[in-house]
This record gives structure tokens, sequence and C-alpha cells, in this order.
């Protein structure tokens, strides 16, 4: 039966604003401010105080639900405002360790019961069906107003100011609220079992969520990245609204556990991003306040709806209080979010709430997971070798590239070096032989190729090697992502055993008789195959030039570095063109005709002019 | 009736057509993104860190365990399930609802880069147990509904399904096994491919698997079969005779083992010309023994000293694959799927599918034989071959509409007839 409400104008209006003033003052004072403040003070003793806003939180939410009632509940929540506003201003005047455990204390009780009396006031307060959308609009407001520019930028004490005047105004809405004419009235479902589920729910949420805001905090380019500039500011408040609404309004459809599966979502990839497990597919900061403001809407309107004050109290006391203790005090011991945390956080996420949403939670979950895994050994402090090959296997690369050079077939070793034993071949786990060739062999590409080239086309393959098919792998590069290197690494490993016998071979090499590149084709062909590194007239002056720890000489100027003065130069530019200079930059191009190499090498004579005396400089080894 | 010989459709065929084709549209859906980043790489590098290579398992392995599999599936649950139980279209929809959520969940895993780096065996790490699992939930309603069954079946029946069911008990062990990054099939030293010894043994399993399919279908046997059955004994002889270890294509026993092959063109689409196939299988089953004999011959020809060596890792390859995939299997399933619904494909499907495919094949062994000398044109992006990366795209697009409009069709309310 509908639940009879005393209707009162603005009750709805005060309502969502009592849930972003809640919001304001915990997002602006209880979680940064004060910390801040304290830290000024007492930086050793910020435990201690935290200590006492959590034991306050705890003892305020269990108290606030022991002593509630319902005839007199506005009056109950409307003095929890001012005991925070009061915490707020104590802080203010603290000028030592015990007023600041005082006024953590004091934020913590008030907070505590304010939250647990505000939840059991709002089923009441906002129209019938419109509960959702109303917290939602709360706790959006509350995180847009928190990420204005002019109060993210102020001083911590002009921010507690902010959360102190909050506070004190906020304590007059509670007057405003429509009130149940039937005392107790509480919503069946959220007891027992499902409350225990829910509670561990958001458990992990506020963990993973406090860990994931003390991380970006402490680090300055993670805290650059997320929070300096107008246009961050406003594309978090923009994000934080939205989906706040948006829950908020799915919430009032009964999307609770599936709103909680996207946040789970949402926040485990910001950790992983973090943490450097995940490349910024999109800005952390991005999934990060996507995900906090999905949560933090149903962390209300789960317990509001309800009506049960007891709910309300053990998902704050447990969920919010220890949860963002357990959060902050991990990313403090470890400075860091470990993905085995994240997956077991959506694991028990995933268990939780599976009774419900057997099918679509496991699914999105495991899918999360399964997204979020980079691979078998990714998380394995393996050697840079080993990581990188695991790196080869999880990027597929052998679905576009061999490792397996057939001994009988000539162009093979030509093009992509000697051919190897198979028995040791067999004994790699697996082979990695692959049985496509999108793009060259790469058995010995260590010794065709040289780390840093193989590194710039890993990124950009395209401004390297123009026409390319392959993806762009720069995603493994950002920074604390140790798969680019590895993957460098491992490629460089491939090869090592053939390489005397690899260069010997070129030495051999002639370009077979044939016919040639015609000039103007050959001009075409560099324009577009070694321009980027030696630009058009062969200046050194390629857009990748300036990329490169050796840059391509000036022929105009320069005499060869590599032609020996007694070889027949069109030969040794041709051998050059055909198989690269090992350990430097330049890179052979195997697959091109000897016609085409030919013509090429006549080019590039023709663009020399860096007089006659031929330099010789000794390859590296 | 709308043939002779046939039994009726079991309850739960659109349950097996349903699956099957949401598979096969899936992994097509896939290959069309695949053959879209290859052609413009730059597409591909927007969904970065899914990129080419995390896409490909998902497009190899939904093919094979989806499409390529829950047909024959459906046939064996056809075959073993009792169609007068109960709960036979619950169990059904059981069965296949944790294979379908084996794959969805190992795609998600292999998109993650979870993967053993063995073509299709990329079940590793936490996705390597589940289609075992699947597998095995599977086999527990097979046996329950053959238990069910066990008093109406004769002593014949009852040994060929305990047999059948023990046999079948192994498999899930078999995958999780081969999926191990420890072991490794005998390779070919001079190609780096499989041997002639394994490409025989595997053909040959599906030579065998195609001949029991009409007998799992319900359809009445043949008066005279037995010829067949020699003619396979002495195919799986050849097998057993011949080197199975990593053996050269070079070697005349492997070239001539797997010439075995060459007498099945004829002998399987005579074998099963002997059953009473419903009328709408016609135009499949006709189509199946060509891209059959197409496979076998080419499949033999490319083995060849001098063939392999010019189409080897090359897209003629990728031409040889969807010849099998594509060609032969897709139409032996299309035929499972119609005897099991009692409903043709939609209208134009086959034409589109057949047509697609015929593209694709033509346009990769194209470029595949030209590899050699235009690797720099392949690798550039440009020629040729991208002309026959474009082709490869239409005949790929063709066949995703066409199996799209199928699954569209299963899905919806019409009712096909009932044999």
């Amino acid at each position: 039966m509908p639940e009879r409400v005393r209707s009162r104008p603005g009750s709805g209006v005060a309502a969502v604003a009592a849930v972003a003033a809640t919001y304001v003052y915990f997002l602006i004072f209880a979680e940064f401010a004060f910390l801040e403040l304290v830290r000024a003070v007492a930086p050793e003793r910020l435990r201690l105080v935290m200590a006492g806003l959590g034991a306050g939180g705890v003892l305020g939410a269990m108290g606030a639900a022991r002593w509630y009632a319902a005839e007199r509940s506005q009056t109950q929540l409307a003095w929890a405002f001012r005991v925070c506003a009061a915490a707020a201003g104590l802080a203010l005047a603290a000028r030592g360790v015990p007023l600041l455990l005082a006024a953590g204390v004091a934020a913590g009780l008030g907070l505590g019961a304010q939250t647990v009396w505000l939840a059991a006031g709002l089923r009441a307060a906002l129209p019938p069906g419109r509960l959702g959308l109303g917290v939602g609009l709360g706790t959006g407001l509350a995180y847009a107003l928190c990420n204005v520019p002019a109060l993210f930028a102020a001083t911590p004490r002009q921010q507690t100011a902010v959360a102190l005047g909050v506070a004190l105004a906020a304590g007059w809405l509670p007057r405003a609220f429509a009130r149940s004419s039937s005392p107790s009235a509480p919503a069946a479902g959220l007891a027992g079992a499902v409350l225990a589920r829910w509670v561990v729910v958001l458990l992990a949420l506020v963990w993973m969520d406090s860990a994931a805001f003390f991380v970006i905090q402490h680090a300055p380019e993670l805290r650059a990245a997320t929070w300096e500039g107008a246009a961050a500011l406003a594309a978090n408040a923009g994000v934080h609204l939205g989906a706040a609404v948006v829950a908020g309004a799915l919430l009032d459809r009964g999307w609770h556990g599936r709103i909680a599966a996207l946040a789970t979502l949402a926040l485990a990839v910001a950790c992983l991003v973090l943490n450097g497990r995940l490349p910024p597919v999109l800005p952390a900061a991005w999934w990060y306040t996507a995900g906090v403001s999905l949560y933090s809407t149903v962390l209300v309107d789960l317990p509001a709806r309800s009506g049960r004050v007891s709910a309300a109290a053990w998902i704050y006391a447990v969920a919010g209080w220890i949860g963002s203790a357990l959060g902050i005090g991990m990313a403090q011991d470890l400075a860091s979010i470990p993905s085995r945390f994240v997956a077991v956080a959506a694991g028990t996420v995933a268990v939780a709430l599976i009774v419900r949403w057997r099918a679509v939670t496991a699914g999105a979950l495991v899918l999360a997971g399964g997204i979020a895994t980079p691979g078998r050994s990714a998380d394995a402090a393996d050697a840079p070798v080993s990581l990188g090959r695991e790196v080869y296997i999880a990027e597929g690369c052998m679905h576009c590239h061999s490792q397996f050079v057939r001994p009988r077939v000539a162009s093979d070793v030509e093009r992509w070096g000697p051919a190897a034993e198979l028995g040791p071949l067999l004994r790699a786990t697996p082979p990695l032989f692959g049985n496509r060739r999108q793009g060259p062999d790469l058995a010995n590409v260590g010794n065709r190729r040289s780390p840093e080239w193989n590194r710039l086309h890993l990124q950009e393959p395209r401004a390297v090697s123009p026409g390319s098919r392959m993806p762009a792998y720069a995603y493994l590069f950002a920074p604390g992502d140790r798969r680019g290197d590895a993957l460098v690494a491992y490629l460089a490993s491939l090869g090592a055993e053939t390489a005397p016998r690899r260069q010997e071979m070129i030495g051999r090499w002639t370009p077979r008789a044939g016919p040639v590149l015609p000039p103007g084709e050959a001009r075409t062909r560099f324009v577009q195959l070694c321009a980027p590194c030696h630009g058009p007239e062969g200046r050194g002056d390629g857009p990748v030039a300036g990329r490169l720890s050796l840059r391509p000489p000036d022929w105009a100027v320069t005499p060869w570095r590599h032609v020996p003065r007694e070889a027949d130069a069109e030969v040794a530019l041709a051998r050059i063109i055909k198989f690269g200079l090992p350990g430097l930059p330049m890179a052979g191009h195997e697959y091109l005709p000897d016609g085409d190499v030919v013509g090429l090498a006549r080019h590039l004579r023709a663009l020399h002019r860096g007089g006659s005396p031929a330099l010789v400089v000794a390859s590296p080894p | 009736m709308s043939a002779a010989g046939g039994a009726a459709s079991p309850p739960f065929g659109r349950t097996i057509a349903r699956h099957s084709l949401g598979w096969l549209a899936a992994a097509n859906l896939v290959g069309v993104w695949l053959g879209v980043s290859l052609l413009w790489p730059a597409a591909g590098d927007l969904l970065a860190p899914f990129t080419f290579g995390r896409w490909v398992p998902l497009h190899l392995d939904w093919q094979l365990y989806g499409w390529c599999a829950l047909p024959l599936v459906g046939a064996l649950v056809a075959w073993a399930f009792d169609p007068g139980h109960p709960a036979a279209e619950h169990h059904a929809a059981a069965a296949f609802g944790a294979w379908s959520l084996a794959l969805l969940l190992g795609g998600a895993g292999w998109l993650g880069g979870v993967v053993s780096g063995k073509l299709f065996l990329d079940w590793q790490g936490w996705t390597r147990p589940l289609l075992p699992a699947a597998m095995h939930i599977l086999w527990a309603l097979l046996a329950a509904h053959t238990g069910w069954r066990w008093r109406r079946l004769s002593v014949l029946q009852r040994s060929l399904r305990a047999l059948l069911l023990a046999g079948l008990l192994i498999v899930p062990t078999a995958l999780y096994w081969a999926a191990d990054r420890g072991g490794f099939p005998p390779v070919n030293p001079d190609s780096g491919g499989a041997t002639g010894a394994s490409l025989l043994g595997s053909t040959l399993g599906l030579v065998t698997i195609y001949l029991l399919l009409p007998a799992l279908l319900g359809l009445a046997a043949p008066r005279r079969g037995g010829w067949l059955a020699v003619a396979l004994a002495v195919s799986w002889l050849a097998f057993v005779a011949v080197d199975r270890g990593h053996a050269s294509h070079h070697d005349g026993a492997q070239i001539v083992a797997l010439g075995v092959l060459l007498l099945w063109i004829p002998l399987w689409p005579l074998g099963w010309g002997a059953f009473g196939w419903p009328a709408e299988t016609r135009p499949w089953r006709h189509a199946a023994a060509g891209w059959w004999a197409v496979l076998v011959l080419s499949g033999w020809l490319t083995f060849l000293p001098g063939l392999s060596e010019r189409l080897k890792f090359t897209h003629a390859l990728v031409a040889h694959a969807h010849l099998a995939m594509a060609g032969l299997v897709t139409s032996v399933n299309a035929v499972v799927l119609v005897t099991l619904t009692g409903r043709p494909a939609p209208r134009g499907v086959f034409a589109a599918w057949q047509a697609g495919c015929a593209l694709f094949v033509g346009a990769m062994l194209v470029v595949g034989w030209n590899e050699a000398e235009q690797a720099a044109e392949l690798y550039r992006g440009e020629g040729a071959a991208q002309v026959g990366f474009i082709l490869r795209l239409a005949g790929g697009l063709a066949m995703t509409a066409a199996s799209v409009r199928w699954l569209l069709d299963a899905w919806s309310g019409r009712k096909g007839g009932t044999r």
C-alpha cells in the first residue's frame, strides 16, 4: 500500500539540497580540507586524527540508528548538520593536535548521524517515484560544485569555511521536509542476507574509490591530469552530474544491481589505469568520476528507499567509514592499487550481486575482469625478454608475423635471415611459428632492426613504414607500463644466434641483374619509403629524424658514412637499403625487388653532394 | 513431411539454430572488423588496446567452437536426448547456454590478451576450464537422457550410446590438455606448418563425423553402406602407417598418405546421397560437395613441394581456411540446421553466402599467389594486394549479411514446417 505523505511545499527541493550539502561537506571538508589542515599542523599525527574521524563516523552512524525517533527526525537531522558545522569551526580554530582530534571526532559523529537520519527522511521528503532522481541530482550537484575552480583551488581554510557555512545553512532544510504519516513503514528487502550483500558491495566500492582518490591526490602527474585546469574540472563536473542524475533515474526503475555493477567496472578500470595495468583508453579521471557518481547515488538511494534506519547505519558505518579507512590505508602503505585487489574487489561484488543479477552481473564483471587482465605474465616480475614474449602473445602479433624461416626457401633466407634448427625452436612454450605474413617474418628481427627502430615502429607504424597495416601500440609505452620496453627487448633477442651468419650472407649479396626502377619512380619510392627519416632531398630532415638517436646525414654536405672507400658504391648502398645497418636506426627493406633497390641506390648517389672522399665508419656490433 | 525417411524435428531445434547462428554472425562481424582494420589501420587504432591481434582469436575461436561445433553438438543432442522428456527443451537450452557463456567469457579473455599463443587453442589462464566445464554439463545431460531412455533401447543402441558417451567424456580433458602451452603437435621442418599425417588425421576425423551425421540426425540408413566403412578403415590405416612425427612435405610417403583424401572427393558425397535428406537441404548439400572437392584437391596440391613453398605463409592459406570453414563446414552445418529445425534458410541467404565465400576465397587465392613477388605492395597497402583486400571485405560483408539475416529469421516467431 502506498505510504501516505504529508505534503509540504519545497520538500523535494529541500531534500535535494540536503543531499548536496551532506556530500559537499564530506567531499570538501571531511575528505580533503580537514586532512590538509591536520597535515599542515602535525603531519605525523594524520593517521591518529583520521582514526578519530573514522571512529566518530562509525559511532555516529550506529548511535543515530539507536536513538532515531521518527517524530523528531527533522530536528535530529538539523542538529546533526549543526554538529558538523561546529566541527568545521573547531577545525578552523584548532592550532594543535588535541583540538584537531576533537574536531575530527565531532565531524565523524555529526556526519555519521547526519547520513543515517537524512536517509531515513528522504523517502517521505521526495515525490514518490522520484526518490532516485532527487538523490542523483543532489549527489551530482555536490560533486559538480566541488569541482568549481574557485572552490576547488581555494585554500583548506577557505574550503573549511565554505563547509561550515553549508552545514550551518543546511540545518534549516529539514524543516521543509515532508513527513510520513506512518512513523515506521520500512520497505521489505534490505535486511538480513540482502543487507549483508549490499554492505559488502558498497564496502568494495568505497574501498576502491578511497584508494584511487588517494593515489591520484598524491601523484603530481595524475593529480595534474585529473584536477588541474578549468577544462578538466568542468569535464569532471559534467561527468559527475550526468552520471549521478542518470543513475538516480535508473534507480527509480530498480536498477540498483546494474548501477553497482557499472560503478564497479568503472572504478576497476580507473584503478587498473592508475597502476599502469591498463593503458589510458579514456583518462582514468573519467572512469573514476563516473564510477564514484554512480555508486555514491546508490549509497544514498538504497537505504533511503528501504526506510530502515538500521540498514542505513550498517551501510554507512561499515561500507562508508570502514571502507574509506581501508582504501586510504592501503594506498598510503602501498602507494598503489594492486591488480589483485581490484580483481578480488570486482569478484566480491560479482558474488554479492550474483543472486539477483546472475547472468548480467556475472557476465559484465567477468567481462571486465577478462578485459582488464593484460595477459598471463603481465603481473609477474619477469625479466624483460620473458615479459616481452608474453606481450607478443597477448597482443596477437603471431596473427600477422611468422617466426619461421624455411631452410629450403632461398627467398626466405635472403629476406628474413638464416634458418634455425627445429629442435630448439620446439622447446619454446609454445613455439610461435605463426602461419601468416601480413608483415615480415620476425625470426631474426633482432639482427635486422635496432631496438630504437622497433620502438618507434611500435608506437607509430605508419610514421616509420608508410602504408603499414600494423596497429599502433603506443599504449604499451604509457608511463609506468613495462610492456612496451619488454616487447622491444624480446624482439631484440630474436635471432641473436644467427647474426654472424647473416652478416656473412649480406657481405656476399649482390643485386640480381634485371630491370631497374627508372629515376622518376625511384624518386617517388624514395620519398615514400626514405623521406620520413632522410627528408625528400636526403638532407636528414625528415619528420622522424629528430626522434632518432643518430640523426640521418645531410648528403648535400656529408660524405658517406658506411660505404667503404674501395667498394662499389652502388652495391654497398644497395646492401644498406636492402638489409639496413645492424644496431642503427637504418632499417632494411628486405622485401623490395632488387630492381627497386638498385634504382633507389642510384637515386641516393644522385642526391649525394657530400664530396667524393668516402668515409668508412665501422658498424656497431 | 518434406522428405522421405526423415525423423521429426526435435523440439529444441530452434535453440540449436539460435546459438549456432548467433556465433556465426558474431564471428563474422568480428571478421568484417578485421577486414576493415587491415584496409584502414587508423580505424583499428581507435579501439586500442583492442587491436587487430586481440580480435583475431575471437574470429577464429568463435567460428570453430561456436559456428563449426554447435550444429554438430545439436545433432548429437538430437540423437541422445529423449524428445518426449518434459524438460528436454530446458535441458537443451541449459547445455547450449553454458556453451555460449563459455564462448562469451572466452572472448572477453582473448580480447583482454589472455591467450595461449597456440592457434585455435586460446583457452588459457582463467578461460582454460570454461569450455571443458560447458562440455561436462553437456555430457551430464547426454548421459541423463540416455539413462532415461535406457529401457527403451535395444542392446545394440545401448552399446553404441555407452561407447560414444565414454569417448565423449575424454573430450573436455583432451581440450584442456591440448591448450597447454607445453604441448605442440608435430611440425613439418621445411615449412613450419602441419605435417601430411596431421592433415590426413584431422581431415579423416571430419570425414568420420560427417559420415555419422545422417545417423545422428535420425535419417534412415541406406541399404548398403558397408563399402564406406571399409574405405574409412583403409584410410585410417594409411594414417596409422605413415610417419606421424616431424615429417617434411618433401617426404613421398607424406604426399601419398595425404593423397588418400582424394578418394573421398566422390566417396563422401556419394555416401550422403544415399540418405533421405529433406528437400530443402539440397542446394547446401551440393555446395558442400563442391567446396569439399575444391578443398581436398587444393589442399593436396598446396602440400606438394614447389607449390607449398610459394603459398605457405601467404593469403592463399587464408583462402584455404575459408574454403574449409566458410565453404564446406558452413554448407554442411546449414544442412544440419535445416534438418533439425525443419525450416529452410531464408530466401537469398544461400546465394549471398556462397557468392561471398567464392569472392573471398578467390581474392585471397590471387593475393596469396602473387605475394612472393609483391610482398612490398602487400606491406605498403597498395596495388593489387589492396584490391584483393577490398574484394575480401566485400565477400565478408556478403557472408555477414547472410548470417545476420538467417539469425533474425531463427529468432522470429515464424514456425517452420514440421516434418
